[in-house]
């Protein structure tokens, strides 16, 4: 199991789990199993005995591993066999003082536990927004007291303009205390108050229903047509061929048709108005 | 017949419901109707095809099936998943019981008429035991994959046909296993994706099971082999019902494009062993789908989206070819959807859903005979009011000063007070109104509006005073026979002094005003009563009945007058005798004599009905 690869912050962490050897001409293949596991510091730092914050299953198959691997022990040795593994010379190693990689071991742990410290204020810094977000939806959930209060107050004075208004759901207004439909007029829009009462009719198996009943009568395949035209039929056959049954559509601009009423009438006003005060000049 | 301007108001634009289930009795030969808006009509097949009893309808309920059982008891099941019985005598829904399958798409009584199995979206079917005075679910037979659409018990009672999408299933009742499952071929004509639906299945006693299909197809299937016997590709379009007759010699079918099929059995052979279903007679009556049929013994009946309630008698089983024997058509409510405020000349609509006040036009031109008179000031929409919660309303009334508004629905009682100051209309509601008046089935103004009158649906008639602010609670007449029979009209003498009432199968019973207790009593007749109305000057009581033969009935001296509250939806506007006919209207709903020298006659054109109604099926002529 001479493949240990080692961690490098920042880079991309691989361990390589041991599993257990079910025959012994699959060492290479389990060697090359890799399992992304959370960021972890180098493996030349744990055999230093410094203290780790990882999970032991973890810790306890590190640690095993490099005791065979490494019967020398100690951090100099590791720097040599990986070295040695990347140059695929035969040179000589390059003679390297047991200070100096000393040194840079302890450089690296630094930097190593610098960027510990990092990540885990990053993701507390996540964590905290999270929360605040979500205390936010919350309190936006649920109706601000103002707007409460607001409701609490109305019902009395609304309910004496809103009877010549006779709909739906009005014969309720005299009890207190209830959401009405002619609240959302006076509070802005962004909520609709509807009665519990009626949401009973609206059965979402029935809408189901009705709509398999539509699908198969009216639906696509289908071969339906519109009255208009089904009238029309005989007149088109007659010898003197007359006009469709409903030839004209009198649904067609209804709004505009009503502006100009309005506007014929408000200008008729004016002009009856303008004519009683004539102007002398 | 004296000289009169008419006026003619064609403004009101009322749409019939579309027919949704028919459903005949034979113990007692009446019809039950349903209509799309939830409501119900009980029609007396043999009193002319009079619509006896209505009962409204009710917005949550969309109702798929209906059926008569043991003791004329009548139910119904729907779309929201409830079994609803229906009260006959009070006019009311007795109770509604859960199916516990959700929507409910099909119901069946079994001959003896002790059980009722329905089909629910989730494919079961449930067997529900009637009971005196309630149904109890007695057991649920085997799931089907699929909507259970179409039912139908053998006349044995020991297997149901359950239709499906795609498949028919033959249940055994006792075990509630699946004994047989016809597949239907897809053999769609149109586009491929399209399911085969079965909308109608009918079981006869010899094992035949009859299918009705989208695909236009009506088949026969052996129930025991699970094999096709024969088909009839009726229609390119979908087949929606089927009924058979009690002596299984003949069957009609309803298609989608408004078209009724009658099948017959007829011997094969001259020595009558074999005999085959054929279809003899298409009949045309319909504009759109058909449906719902039912067969009655003489009848073929049918109804659809054009709600038209159709009734051809079959003139091989006719014995006397008089007036019965023709075709009748259906189309318009035989109750007063109008009422008239004379003084003011208001006209009240009443809708399933609102009520509409509207001022006539007036002119000031005069004319001859024959003439029409342009108007100087059109007819004018006053006010518009919307009922309240889901029930739809049952009866309206305006008083003859048009002050006050009342209208009811099965459970509530509206009262408004009207105030018209110069050309404005302001509306208050009464609120508070006496508990006793819950539900009223027919409701009177007097004539001076001091008045009101209300028949509740307990068979109790009630008067109360009205005045400006308060009602006061005058009297109440109770029903003298002792049964509870509701009351189905009410008219008014004039001078106030007599209340006449008219029950729906009890006769017409005479209450006097001033003193506060019952006068007299007519004695019942064979036909119902259809319109009631009590003359001016003479105090005289005009009853018509559905035969149409109209019987003045002298209770205190003198001569007729023409003032009927409702007309029929024919032409003829009255019946000859001391009347005359005029041809000249339209389909009339209402008519009514606004003082001396006016009459208002409200008509509705078939045309502008059918112009409001949903799509119908293409028809390819040729040439267009």
């Amino acid at each position: 199991m001479a493949g240990a690869h080692t961690g490098q912050a920042g880079g991309r962490h691989r361990v390589a789990v041991r599993c257990p050897e079910p025959f012994p001409g699959h060492g290479a293949e389990v060697e090359r199993k890799m399992v992304n596991l959370r960021p972890r510091r180098s493996r030349r730092t744990l055999s230093a005995g410094k203290a780790l914050d990882r999970g032991d299953e973890e810790e306890d198959s590190e640690e095993e591993e490099p005791a065979p691997e490494f019967p020398n022990g100690g951090p100099g040795a590791e720097t040599m066999e990986e070295e040695g593994e990347e140059e695929d010379d035969d040179e000589a190693p390059e003679e390297v003082t047991f200070a100096s990689a000393q040194a840079e071991a302890k450089e690296d742990e630094r930097r190593l536990r610098d960027a510990l410290r990092r990540d885990k204020a990053l993701l507390k810094e996540k964590r905290k927004r999270r929360e605040e977000l979500f205390t936010e939806q919350k309190k936006r959930k649920l109706l601000p007291a103002t707007l409460l209060e607001k409701l609490t107050s109305v019902p009395q004075t609304k309910i004496k303009k809103s009877l010549p208004r006779l709909e739906k759901g009005n014969t309720e207004s005299e009890k207190k205390g209830k959401k009405e439909k002619t609240f959302p007029i006076r509070v802005k829009k962004r909520y609709v108050a509807c009665r519990l009462k009626d949401q009973d009719l609206i059965d979402l198996r029935q809408q189901a229903a009705k709509g398999f009943i539509q699908k198969y009568l009216y639906g696509r395949g289908s071969n339906r047509t519109t009255v208009n035209k089904f009238l029309s039929l005989d007149n088109k056959r007659l010898p003197v061929k007359k006009p469709a049954v409903q030839f004209v559509n009198n649904n067609w601009g209804t709004e505009r048709k009503q502006g100009a009423k309005k506007f014929k009438k408000q200008w008729m006003h004016k002009k009856k108005l303008a004519s009683r005060r004539p102007n002398i000049t | 017949m004296g000289e009169f301007k008419v006026h003619r108001v064609r403004f009101f634009n009322y749409v019939p419901v579309g027919i949704r289930c028919v459903a005949y009795n034979h113990q007692s030969n009446r019809l039950a109707v349903s209509r799309l808006d939830g409501s119900v009509e009980i029609y007396n097949l043999a009193a002319n095809s009079f619509q006896e009893k209505f009962f409204p309808g009710h917005e949550g309920r969309s109702t798929e099936a209906l059926c008569w059982a043991k003791g004329q008891r009548l139910f119904s099941a729907g779309l929201n998943g409830d079994i609803i019985e229906y009260d006959l005598e009070k006019l009311g829904v007795k109770y509604s019981v859960d199916g516990f399958g959700g929507p409910i798409w099909s119901m069946a009584a079994d001959p003896s008429g002790s059980y009722l199995a329905i089909g629910c979206e989730d494919g079961s079917v449930k067997l529900f035991q009637v009971a005196p005075d309630k149904i109890q679910l007695e057991r649920t037979l085997e799931r089907q994959k699929g909507r259970i659409l179409s039912l139908s018990w053998h006349p044995s009672g020991t297997h149901i046909a359950a239709g499906s999408i795609d498949y028919v299933a033959v249940l055994d009742v006792r075990s509630g296993n699946t004994t047989q499952k016809m597949l239907m071929d897809k053999r769609h004509p149109g586009s491929q994706r399209r399911r085969c639906v079965v909308w109608g299945v009918a079981f006869l006693s010899d094992g035949t099971i009859v299918s009705t299909d989208s695909a236009g197809m009506v088949q026969f299937w052996d129930s025991e082999t699970g094999t096709l016997v024969q088909t009839h590709p009726l229609a390119s379009s979908d087949v929606l019902s089927i009924a058979v007759a009690e002596k299984e010699d003949s069957m009609v079918v309803g298609t989608a494009e408004g078209t009724i099929f009658h099948f017959q059995l007829i011997p094969s052979r001259s020595d009558g062993k074999q005999s085959q279903w054929v279809r003899t007679k298409p009949f045309q009556y319909h504009t759109h789908d058909v449906r719902s049929v039912a067969h009655s013994p003489t009848a073929l009946i049918s109804g659809g989206v054009d709600a038209h309630l159709v009734i051809r008698p079959l003139m091989e089983k006719v014995e006397v070819k008089n007036y019965d024997a023709a075709l009748r058509k259906i189309t318009f409510p035989h109750r007063r959807l109008i009422s008239c405020a004379k003084k003011m000349q208001l006209l009240l609509f009443q809708f399933p859903q609102r009520l509409e006040l509207w001022r006539l036009g007036t002119t000031d031109a005069a004319g001859k005979n024959e003439d029409i008179l342009p108007l100087s000031r059109n007819a004018e929409h006053l006010l518009q009011l919307k009922k309240k919660g889901p029930e739809n309303i049952c009866c309206s009334c305006i008083s003859p000063c048009g002050s006050w508004i009342a209208y009811s629905t099965a459970s509530r009682f509206y009262l408004y007070r009207m105030n018209y100051e110069n050309n404005t209309v302001s509306i208050k509601r009464v609120s508070k109104v006496p508990k006793f008046l819950n539900s009223a089935l027919q409701i009177l103004f007097s004539a001076d509006s001091t008045k009101l009158f209300v028949a509740s649906n307990q068979g109790c008639l009630h008067v109360v005073q009205l005045s400006e602010g308060a009602l006061k609670h005058l009297h109440t007449f109770h029903p003298q026979s002792g049964t509870l029979e509701a009351m189905s009209l009410l008219a008014v003498s004039p001078d106030g002094n007599w209340l006449a009432a008219a029950g729906m199968s009890s006769g017409v019973s005479i209450y006097d005003l001033k003193h506060l207790k019952p006068h007299c009593a007519v004695p019942a007749y064979n036909f119902p009563v259809t319109a009631l109305a009590i003359a001016p000057d003479t105090n005289n009581l005009v009853i018509a009945h559905a035969d149409q033969q109209p019987l003045p009935d002298d209770k205190t001296p003198l001569f007729n007058q023409h003032s009927l509250r409702e007309a029929s939806e024919n032409i003829r506007r009255r019946h000859a005798h001391a009347f005359k006919i005029s041809k000249k209207f339209q389909p009339l709903l209402f008519m009514d004599l606004l003082d001396e020298g006016t009459l208002v006659a409200v008509e509705r054109p078939l045309e502008d009905i059918i112009a409001q109604l949903p799509p119908p099926i293409k028809r390819k002529k040729f040439g267009t």
